[in-house]
């Protein structure tokens, strides 16, 4: 269950779904629930299924086995009521760079079925809720990255669905269009009850969610909210800085978990409540500083899904991508 | 009909973005005007002295038409051919870059997103093949306004057809570059290997056209589709047909019904 306990019916519903790409898993027995209006964040390494599950919520592909409810709506027998409930913000831009703004949105109505009317007034409303209404006829190619960002958010909104689906929305956004981008969506969230379904890298954005779900080679690792899961999952470190070569061995060799994090500078993992007196009294004397980290959901992140990097699937998806942007512009 | 209703605006609107995205390339309306006038002037220009034979010590037309005239239909065709199948350039390009999957969830069927832009490319080509149309008269072609009508609404089937087929080209090349050199492979082989630039059954006797052309081109011209393709708006332009044209027409229709329904099992794959 989600932060809402509403006896409401969920705005999705994800039962036992399994999906995968010839040989290789994409996803393993996933199950997770949305509640209504609520903010909910799907967190793991690269590789990990995220998009894919996204695709089978969005209808773009059929799981191998489970079941799945969106708008209250079963995607495999009622597809396209599925569709017509949700919005979209693709990873990748997907915008049409020959048109304008506003032919972008006209466009989007359009295969939503809006009549000429309701293309109109949706369009300013959400030309003027991203702060795009001067540029509405503007050529999307002389946009920023972060104007096309914000004119996709409008574009996946145009057509009033109940729930958003955005995939890594602020990913290579500064801080000031990241932030902008979350007030956008939280004022629709509380407006007008709009469900949000995000993934991210950004750990700090999670943290705005009501309800987390981690998810590593394709299975569901972990759920909750962002603070259950740092009391859980997160460790609390200490930081010290030792200038003696031989104070930070005996450390090292003490904590076997601890890790060189600077120069001089030692992380140590402050496990238990009589960790940190204990530690102090026998090591306080000798360093030139000590820092004290609450549980981060950073750490409960990496403590669920390791250190290891996840980022060949990306690189290779990321060089196709380049060939075609360079025979783009041939 | 209310159902019917959102997709004929889903249909109108992707159409309509394949016209604005057709009318801002610059460089596919400078190919449209430039392909037809380098056909017409260098080729047919060129080649119009040599368009006769002697027939029985008679040096006489080939046809009884000069080249340009004969050339004519054929270079609508090519325009048209270069612009259907480029097309699917733009099929590759809104799937590389995300704009299909944008539409793919839409509740538009996949069926009328495909309608649409193949409705989209088809009115593209045709345009261009007016492009060739109003030279006409620089072809020494003269045509009535129901010829024209004629002509027009057999190029746009023939458009349909033809970007229907680059559609299907489309879903098996991954790649902007495979497709350029995939689809240079596919049009000009087959419109030098049709009746397009020369006459396969010329107003001589079967004798001489053995003599003329060997019979692996006879054969071949005779199964190339855009022969039948060419021939029949030959024979709206300037009344000349080699076969009978319900055999290009048929084939047109065909090609519209089968490549859809090839394009459609591919597209968004």
């Amino acid at each position: 269950m989600t932060t809402q306990d509403t006896p409401a019916e969920p705005a999705v519903l994800v039962q036992g779904v399994s999906l995968r790409y010839g040989s290789q898993i994409a996803l393993e027995d996933v199950s997770l629930e949305i509640s209504r209006g609520s903010s909910f964040a799907l967190l793991g390494p690269n590789g990990a299924g995220k998009t894919s599950l996204m695709s089978v919520l969005a209808t773009l592909r059929t799981a191998d086995a489970g079941r799945v409810v969106v708008a209250g709506h079963d995607v495999n027998r009622a597809p396209r009521k599925v569709r017509e409930s949700i919005g979209m913000v693709f990873q990748d831009a997907s915008l049409d760079d020959r048109l304008t703004a506003e032919e972008n949105l006209d466009f989007h109505g359009r295969v939503y079925g809006m009549p000429g009317n309701a293309r109109r007034s949706a369009t300013d409303r959400v030309l003027e809720l991203v702060e795009l209404s001067e540029w509405r006829e503007a050529p999307v190619r002389t946009f920023s990255g972060g104007m096309k960002r914000r004119l996709e958010i409008a574009r996946a909104l145009m057509h009033d669905p109940e729930i958003l689906f955005l995939d890594e929305p602020t990913v290579g956004l500064d801080a000031q269009t990241r932030e902008r981008i979350w007030t956008y969506l939280d004022n629709e969230r509380h407006t007008r009850g709009l469900t949000l379904l995000t993934t991210t890298h950004y750990i700090e954005e999670v943290d705005r969610a009501d309800w987390i779900c981690i998810i590593d080679k394709g299975r569901v690792i972990a759920q909750g909210s962002p603070s259950d899961l740092k009391q859980k999952h997160g460790k609390p470190y200490l930081h010290v800085v030792a200038a003696l070569p031989e104070i930070r061995s005996a450390l090292l060799d003490t904590y076997p978990d601890a890790r060189t994090t600077g120069p001089e500078q030692i992380s140590i993992p402050a496990d238990g409540e009589e960790f940190v007196p204990e530690f102090l009294s026998r090591f306080g004397s000798r360093l030139h500083e000590i820092r004290f980290e609450a549980p981060t959901l950073e750490a409960a992140f990496l403590n669920l899904t390791g250190r290891t990097l996840r980022d060949r699937a990306d690189g290779e998806r990321e060089a196709q991508r380049a060939a075609g942007r360079r025979a783009g512009r041939q | 009909m209310t159902d019917f209703l959102p997709i004929l605006r889903g249909i109108h609107g992707v159409w309509l973005r394949e016209i604005m995205r057709a009318t801002r390339d610059r460089g596919q309306l400078l190919g449209g005007v430039s392909r037809p006038l380098i056909w017409l002037l260098i080729l047919g220009v060129g080649l119009n002295p040599y368009f006769r034979g002697e027939v029985f010590g008679e040096v006489r037309l080939v046809l009884p038409y000069n080249y340009l005239q004969f050339l004519f239909p054929a270079v609508i065709v090519l325009n048209i051919m270069y612009t259907s199948i480029q097309f699917a350039v733009s099929v590759i390009w809104d799937r590389e870059f995300g704009f299909l999957r944008e539409v793919l969830v839409s509740p538009m069927p996949r069926w009328a997103v495909l309608l649409g832009k193949v409705l989209g490319g088809a009115t593209a080509a045709t345009g261009h093949g007016i492009l060739v149309l109003i030279l006409a008269r620089f072809a020494d072609v003269t045509l009535t306004p129901l010829e024209v009508v004629e002509a027009i609404i057999y190029m746009f089937m023939l458009s349909f057809a033809l970007t229907c087929f680059g559609v299907v080209l489309a879903g098996k090349v991954r790649s902007f570059e495979g497709f350029g050199v995939f689809s240079n492979t596919v049009i000009l082989p087959l419109y030098f290997a049709s009746s397009s630039v020369f006459p396969l059954d010329p107003s001589l006797t079967r004798t001489q056209l053995v003599v003329t052309y060997p019979e692996w081109l006879v054969a071949l011209i005779r199964v190339n589709p855009i022969t039948y393709a060419v021939d029949v708006l030959r024979g709206i332009l300037i009344g000349f047909n080699q076969f009978p044209p319900y055999i290009g027409l048929g084939l047109v229709a065909a090609g519209m019904v089968v490549f859809f329904f090839m394009a459609l099992r591919g597209f968004g794959k």
